[in-house]
């Protein structure tokens, strides 16, 4: 009896021992920091010369008196609400497609999840070449068909479009789930199916899309949360400005900007943690939605 | 077996691996060679040009005494002023950094810069300076950054383009009604499109420089006090309105994409005939058209009498709070704007810099060639009308509010009043809101 006690005891040990790494990195650069954050959203702490308690004053510019914030909210949930559903579906096209069994499709696979491997300010200078409005290949590709280009990231109607566009290239690091997860799909499911006189697009529609529904779900978390923490693409290709009137201001380009700018850091705290909340919010909603819709093998329904 | 071999080796290889970054940090900081003091100094110079001339510099000062040794950090330009802030925050900054002169006071203010009036006390070095460059480093007074380099504003215009299309390429348009005229008889049209275009106001500069040019005013005065919904500014923008239909949306940006591209810049190959820019492009001009026959000039007047003002910038270099060797520090700053120093950079770099002498200097230094003199003796001659414009402390961030304004402005979405009305508007919101 004892021993069996301290054998366990000691599992117990030797899984805090191999996650301390972990523990200790969440403690002193996660868990302090935000703890912190969330005491200074109420002042106005600007790093170096001042942290008075200041009560709700942030939180009361950002709503009240801060145009630019609804503009950068504005901007954020735009990109988010387009962008998530083309690169998720268009992820998934993309996997069926790459899923078929004809010659060469290693080499296609290969090629459609390259752009994914190249991330980073590289592939926003190579965009911002691409969707030049004079000399781009994009708006010279669309001459080609008689379509007049839009000035991209010139137009404020365009920057986000032109952003969102650039995601679909990128969709390649999704595609790779999805592909995994449609040849975990049982083989079994579709003879039965094609014995009954299913078409391909049943065969999809029926089978492999509940049977991928956990790996959707767990892309559309991801991305959701990622898609709101949009910064780089916006800093990178409007030089850290926001791009015309306004219109690639993302949240975190905002927040950014009057903490590293303005150096109004208890303002920016402020910001981050009602970011923090709208994420937090979606995510519990996404994940009481789930069962309506995610399949898992096995499950009853 | 195998692998429970070699787990416990891959965790050693870790811990040495993670050893070995932790002790070259270290190591880093607390190196001290003898009884110097070494102090750390960040720059953001460090492509192949730029790093050897401040290398060189920074090895001068270290030879010529034996009391303090000076260790030059490149840092990005991207990451340099966040990291400073960070390590201010820290406490343990560096002893010097290169840093924005139109934010010093703005710095000074926030208590990250150190007031280096009782420096100055001391040793007054302040007339080695451009009045206006020197004024930007001031709050409530005191002088928070110590200026380093500058730059400005001036008109390059293609001399061949001038005498075929008839005109004197020694007499640059002196106002804004001559460069228009000029720009018509130097477009070539062709077609639907331009095989020269005389000039066009917004490639090279912003807007906001030729509201400053038009009635040498900021957006704020004296008092910090907006006033950007001025009549001289709904006048410029109007004039730029103009440019604007003139050569159309398209030939604009097919042109600006050219001038992005560097190399493709249509001001080399002729195909644009007068273009604003700061005198440090004569080196570019210098590597990509160096048979190009061009001439250099103020920016005309808006009318008579208004002023050829330009709009400059420039850097500082300043001490953080908290650095544990400011007297060291403010040596090596005296070293770094001195006139010795400043010639050199400003002759190795072709660079506008902020000490008079040297810069008076470089223009005449013989291994400076003719052509490049011409274009720095002018930068020189233009810092008369260069105004700078440093944030102001109330409201850093205020062109966040003014640039949507404008934009809208050029595409057409608003008209030029309600825009500037809008801009007025939520400046002065912002200043309320701040203080």
């Amino acid at each position: 009896m004892r021993k069996k006690l301290n054998y366990k005891r000691m599992e117990g040990l030797q899984g805090y021992v191999f996650i301390l790494p972990w523990i200790v990195g969440f403690i002193a650069f996660t868990a302090g920091p935000l703890i912190f954050s969330f005491a200074a959203s109420f002042t106005n702490y600007n790093i170096t010369s001042q942290m008075d308690f200041i009560g709700f004053k942030n939180y009361e510019n950002l709503f009240t008196a801060d145009n630019l914030f609804w503009t950068s909210l504005y901007n954020t949930l735009y990109y988010v609400l387009f962008s998530i559903p083309l690169t998720t579906a268009g992820a998934i096209f993309l996997s069926a497609l790459l899923n078929q069994d004809v010659p060469g499709i290693r080499f296609f696979r290969t090629i459609y999840y390259l752009p994914a491997v190249l991330s980073g300010v590289g592939v926003y200078l190579l965009w911002m070449q691409l969707l030049d409005p004079g000399t781009g290949l994009v708006n010279t590709a669309l001459g080609w068909f008689g379509i007049p280009g839009p000035n991209w990231l010139f137009d404020p109607d365009w920057t986000k479009p032109a952003l969102i566009f650039m995601k679909m290239w990128s969709v390649g690091g999704g595609m790779l789930l999805y592909l995994a997860s449609m040849q975990g799909v049982s083989k079994s499911l579709y003879e039965a199916a094609k014995i009954d006189g299913a078409s391909s697009w049943q065969q999809f529609r029926f089978i492999t899309i509940p049977m991928i529904t956990p790996v959707i779900f767990f892309d559309i978390v991801t991305s959701l949360i990622g898609g709101f923490q949009i910064f780089q693409e916006a800093y990178v290709m409007s030089n850290g400005e926001g791009g015309p009137v306004n219109s690639m201001l993302f949240y975190n380009l905002y927040m950014w900007k009057k903490a590293f700018e303005s150096f109004d850091m208890g303002y920016a705290m402020a910001m981050s943690w009602i970011l923090f909340i709208i994420v937090f919010l979606i995510t519990i909603i996404n994940l009481k939605l789930a069962p309506r819709w995610v399949h898992y093998e096995g499950e009853e329904r | 077996m195998f692998r429970k071999k070699l787990m416990p080796l891959f965790f050693v290889l870790l811990l040495i691996l993670s050893g070995c970054a932790g002790f070259k940090t270290g190591d880093s900081k607390s190196a001290d060679s003898g009884d110097k003091v070494v102090i750390d100094f960040w720059s953001f110079w460090g492509s192949e040009i730029r790093r050897p001339v401040i290398d060189k510099i920074v090895a001068d000062f270290n030879e010529s005494q034996d009391k303090i040794e000076v260790k030059h950090t490149f840092v990005p330009w991207g990451d340099i002023w966040t990291k400073e802030l960070a390590a201010i925050a820290a406490k343990n900054p560096p002893d010097v950094v290169i840093n924005d002169i139109n934010a010093t006071a703005l710095r000074g203010q926030k208590n990250q810069a150190m007031n280096l009036s009782r420096f100055l006390e001391k040793d007054d070095i302040s007339d080695r300076f451009y009045e206006e460059l020197w004024n930007a480093t001031l709050y409530e007074g005191d002088s928070y950054g110590i200026p380093f380099n500058t730059d400005t504003r001036i008109l390059f215009y293609n001399k061949t383009a001038f005498k075929e299309a008839g005109l004197d390429p020694e007499k640059p348009p002196a106002t804004w009604e001559e460069l228009w005229e000029y720009a018509e008889k130097l477009d070539v049209k062709n077609g639907d499109t331009y095989d020269r275009i005389g000039f066009y106001p917004l490639w090279g500069v912003n807007s906001d420089v030729w509201m400053l040019n038009s009635d040498g005013k900021n957006f704020f005065d004296e008092d910090g006090v907006p006033i950007i919904d001025t009549e001289a500014n709904r006048e410029t923008l109007e004039w730029v309105m103009d440019w604007h239909e003139k050569y159309g949306a398209n030939t604009i940006n097919s042109y600006k994409s050219q001038i992005d591209s560097q190399q493709g810049n249509p001001f080399f190959n002729g195909k644009l005939a007068m273009y604003v820019n700061t005198p440090t492009f004569y080196t570019q001009i210098r590597d990509y058209a160096p048979d190009l026959d061009f001439g250099v000039a103020m920016l005309p007047e808006r009318e008579p009498g208004s002023g050829n003002t330009s709009w400059g910038g420039g850097f500082v270099a300043e001490i953080p709070q908290g650095s544990k060797h400011p007297e060291e520090a403010w040596e090596f700053i005296k070293h770094l704007t001195d006139v010795e120093a400043q010639e050199y950079w400003a002759v190795k770099n072709f660079d506008n810099v902020a000490n008079i002498k040297a810069a008076e200097n470089a223009a005449k230094n013989s291994e400076m060639p003719d052509k490049d003199k011409v274009v720095y003796q002018m930068a020189i001659d233009n810092m008369e009308n260069t105004l700078l414009t440093p944030v102001p402390v109330h409201a850093p961030d205020f062109m966040n509010l003014v640039n949507p304004e404008l934009d809208s402005i050029l595409l057409g979405k608003k008209s030029i009043e309600q825009g500037l009305k809008d801009a007025q508007q939520s400046l002065e919101k912002l200043i309320e809101k701040s203080k």
